[in-house]
Formats: structure tokens, sequence, C-alpha cells
């Protein structure tokens, strides 16, 4: 009897955390009628949201590809002392406050900041403008995909790429066709989530590239400016993150499975080398 | 059942959050405008204060906040809350006005007001709503300066938030009120905004209706007298123009 009371306890347990986390999720949708949601969607404001999340987000995310692939291929391949810090570092701005990460981009790229001098001179000031946004999503959302590619690399078997080398590959075609298509499935998880997070990046925009309407006002910018005017705008670009975020979830689940069973691997459980 | 759950939720952080010590016999709870936020706790120290623009204040009102005093830079929101049967009757307690800042190195060279609508300027103005924000671009549009609008890099949620981009010295200019450049005296200059085009800014108390009526009418009430108009005088806000409506 204490058993079976215990199992209940544990149903119940997991039915309230699963009501508490759908429920604001649903009543987005409720609030206001679906035709109404699509209609605020297509409003001027939510559009000129729309377009400048999206033309940042994926500016950001060629940065972080192209440079967070390589760097991360290097950390997964390559043992060298104060590796585990160079990590860490890269790390650090997933625990770190959107805030903090604010100001610390305005204190090093601000027109009065470390830099400022600098990029002055070259003619950039980087407050206020589109590339603002970009950094601040970069910065924010970098570690998200350095650390699946990372892990993606690093579960590739070692024998392949000596495989690879040995049949007379350089390093660099060895990366291309034979690092790159095996971790294929990690970094495309790694790749949704990061751009799933800079989609959402709030806090570090509004301090350093400010909120201005159809130059660096992105749709969370949008929605927090339009919470006392237009709730109606705030709810449509809510819903619309909402089917976008469930859209995200599926990829980052489905896009391992997938490539997996196209894995040239011949070993069914790749050795890790990670730490 | 399915409410049950959710609501058993809700009822369990409430109970826990309470043991913590957050309860409901606190300090009054005053949602003033952020332009208040050095002199307010002057004329009372008792209160809790939460500081924001004005129209966000009256969204979190409107949205259940436990708010006993709303302290307003401007006559919309509190105005909307009234229609709304959220507050009672507002008075006029301060008038303030509008000046330009600039960051103490002044990167653009600017001398006067009327040079905010310069191409190419770094402007920083309130968002639409916000208080701050209507005031400047009413003194703008008096000014015949509409093409300074332009110039405006960043709309921002309250005048602590273009204070502060134009400290930081991130924005060439802002338009702010004459009570905030004390806070960031430093870092700032100021250029005056000329009588003629000054908007007609009024505070407005009201008692939150939902809240402590009686200690939140005690609190209005100091503000109107002596106590109240002396430190708000100290600050550098203006007395009730003598037309109140």
């Amino acid at each position: 009897m204490p058993s079976r009371a215990f199992g209940i306890a544990l149903w119940i347990a997991l039915a309230s955390a699963v009501l508490f986390l759908t429920l604001p999720v649903l009543a987005l949708f409720l609030r206001v009628p679906p035709d109404e949601l699509v209609a605020q969607l297509a409003s001027e404001r939510a559009r000129e949201a729309i377009r400048v999340s999206l033309t940042t987000s994926l500016v950001a995310h060629a940065l972080i590809l192209g440079f967070g692939t390589p760097a991360a291929y290097l950390l997964a391949t390559k043992r060298f002392r104060g590796r585990a810090f160079v990590v860490s570092l890269l790390e650090l701005p997933l625990v770190l406050p959107p805030a903090v990460a604010g100001i610390g981009l305005l204190a090093a790229f601000g027109r009065s900041g470390l830099l400022g001098e600098e990029l002055g001179a070259l003619g950039l000031s980087i407050p206020f403008t589109q590339l603002a946004v970009v950094l601040a999503v970069c910065f924010v959302a970098s570690p998200f995909y350095v650390r699946a590619a990372i892990a993606a690399f690093e579960a590739i078997d070692p024998r392949l790429l000596d495989a690879s080398r040995t049949l007379g590959a350089d390093r660099g075609r060895t990366f291309r066709r034979v690092a790159l298509p095996l971790a294929a499935g990690g970094l495309g998880a790694g790749s949704t989530l990061a751009f799933a997070r800079g989609l959402g990046e709030f806090g570090a925009t509004i301090m350093f590239a400010g909120s201005l309407p159809g130059r660096t006002q992105t749709a969370p910018l949008a929605i927090y400016d339009s919470l006392d005017q237009d709730f109606d705008v705030a709810l449509a670009l809510g819903a619309l993150f909402v089917v976008f975020s469930i859209l995200i979830l599926l990829a980052a689940k489905l896009i391992p499975l997938w490539t997996r069973s196209a894995s040239i691997s011949p070993f069914p459980f790749a050795r890790s080398r990670s730490t | 059942m399915i409410r049950a759950c959710a609501i058993a939720v809700v009822v369990a952080a409430a109970v826990l959050i309470a043991g913590c010590g957050d309860s409901d016999d606190g300090p009054l709870e005053v949602f003033a405008a952020s332009s208040l936020r050095d002199v307010a706790p002057k004329v009372d120290r008792a209160p809790r204060y939460t500081f924001a623009g004005s129209d966000e204040l009256a969204a979190q009102i409107r949205d259940g906040a436990p708010a006993d005093v709303f302290l307003s830079a401007s006559g919309t929101p509190v105005q909307e809350l009234r229609a709304a049967g959220l507050v009672e009757a507002p008075f006029v307690f301060a008038s303030n006005r509008l000046v330009v800042v600039v960051p103490a190195a002044n990167p653009a060279g600017l001398n006067a007001f009327a040079e905010l609508a310069r191409p190419g300027l770094k402007l920083v103005l309130g968002g639409e709503g916000v208080p701050i924000g209507d005031y400047a671009r009413e003194a703008l549009a008096a000014a015949g300066l509409e093409a300074a609008l332009e110039n405006v890099v960043s709309l921002e949620q309250d005048v602590k938030g273009v204070l502060g981009k134009v400290a930081l010295g991130e924005a060439d200019a802002g338009i702010v009120y004459a009570t905030d450049v004390r806070a960031a005296a430093d870092d700032v200059r100021e250029l005056a905004i000329p009588d003629e085009v000054q908007p007609d800014v009024r505070y407005y108390a009201a008692v939150v209706s939902a809240g402590d009526v009686e200690r939140a009418a005690e609190f209005v009430r100091r503000l109107a007298r002596e106590e109240g108009a002396g430190a708000l005088r100290a600050a550098a806000f203006l007395p009730v123009p003598n037309r109140a409506e």
C-alpha cells in the first residue's frame, strides 16, 4: 500500500510539472484567437522585428559556424597545455547573465570602451547598429555550438582519421571528407540550439545595441517594448517563438538520429576521447 | 483535475516563498516614474519603491501588480488606469522641464537644442508611450526639429535608459528631465531647451484602489504637504502649475 501511494505521488508530481511548464505556453494561444495572432504578425512592428531578428541571427550564425567549427575541431583533436582552460573560457558566456554580457560588450567595443578608439579610427562605431546585435548574439550563442561541436568531433573514432591520413589525404582533406560528415549530426544539433538561443537573445542586445524598430529591435525586444501598448503584438510574437522553438527541439532531436543511420562508421560505439 | 494540478504547483510555490518572508504585511508599495528615483525616498523612506517608465508601471498595475500608490510622470498612463477603475482620482503634485544632455566630452560638439537635427548625430529618446519620449517628441515638434527623429539610434524604456546611454558616452545626445542631470553630473553636460517649446510636464499621484488605500492616501498627502514639496523643490522639481485641471 505505501508503495502504491509512492507510485501515485510520483504521477502527481509529474502531472504537476508538465502542466505548470505547458500552461504558460498554451495560455499564449488561448488569450487571442488564432486568426488575430496571424493578423498581428502582419503588423509593421512585428514584421520589422522578425526581419531584424532573422538578418542578424543569420549573419551571427555564419560567424559562429565559420569560427566555431575549426576551433572545436582543434580542441577535439589536439591535446595541449591549457586546453581545459581554453574550453572553460569558451563556455563562460553560457553561465554569464546576459546583462553582464551587455555591459562587457559595451566596455570592450563601445565608443568609450577598450577598443573604442581603434575602432573609431577605422570609422567604426558599433553600439546602436545591427553589427552590435550580431556581436551580442555571437557572444551568447556560440558556446552552445562550440560545446556540441567539440563533443561531436571527439566522438569520431580516431582510427578513421588516422586511416584517412595513411591513405594519403592531408589534414585539410581529412577534415572535410571524413571528420565533417561523421560529426554532421552533432554539429547540426548544436547549430540549431545555438541559432535558437541567438534568436531569443535579449539582455545583451538591449544594453549594447539599444532598441530601434527596423534597425536594432529584434523580436524579443519588440515583445518587451509592445507589452504596455500592443499586447496583442507581444502575444503574437510570443506564439511565433513557441512554434519556432518546438521546431528547433524536434530538429535537435531528429538530426542526430537521422545522420546516425547514414553514418559510415564501421564501429557501433565510437570510442570517446573526451575527459 | 488538470486545473488542480497546475494550481497545486502555484500554491506550493506561494507557501515556500511566504516561508521566506515575502509576506503581505510589508511596507507600502509605491510604483514611481524613473525620474523620481532619487527624490522619492527623501519624501518618505519607509515605502518600498519600484521605479520604471510610467507606461510600464501602469501596465503592471493593470496586470495586478501589488502597488498601493502610483506616481506617474504624465497624465496618460494614470488617466487610463482611472478610466478602468483601478486607481482613485489622481492629482498633480509636481512639474519638471526637459533638457538636452550630451556626454561630458561632447563628441559631437553640440552647443544648442536646435543642433539636434544635424545629420549623422546619435540621439537617444524614450520610446513611444514612455512619458520622457513623448514629451521629447513634443518639444522637437514644437521647435520644428522633426528632422532630429532621423537621428534617433535607440528608443529606451525609461528616462534612466536615456541618461545611461549618454553618460556612458555611447550616444551623442539625449533628452531627459532637468532633475535627472544631477545623478550623472560628472558624466554629462546639459544644454537648455527654450521655454517656448517646453512641454507641460506634470507628475500625477494616485492611490491604487486594490492596495492599502488608507496608508496610500497618507503617503500621497505627504507629497503635497510641506515636507514632500520641500524635498521635491530641493531636487529641482518645479511646483505645480497654477492652472491645475
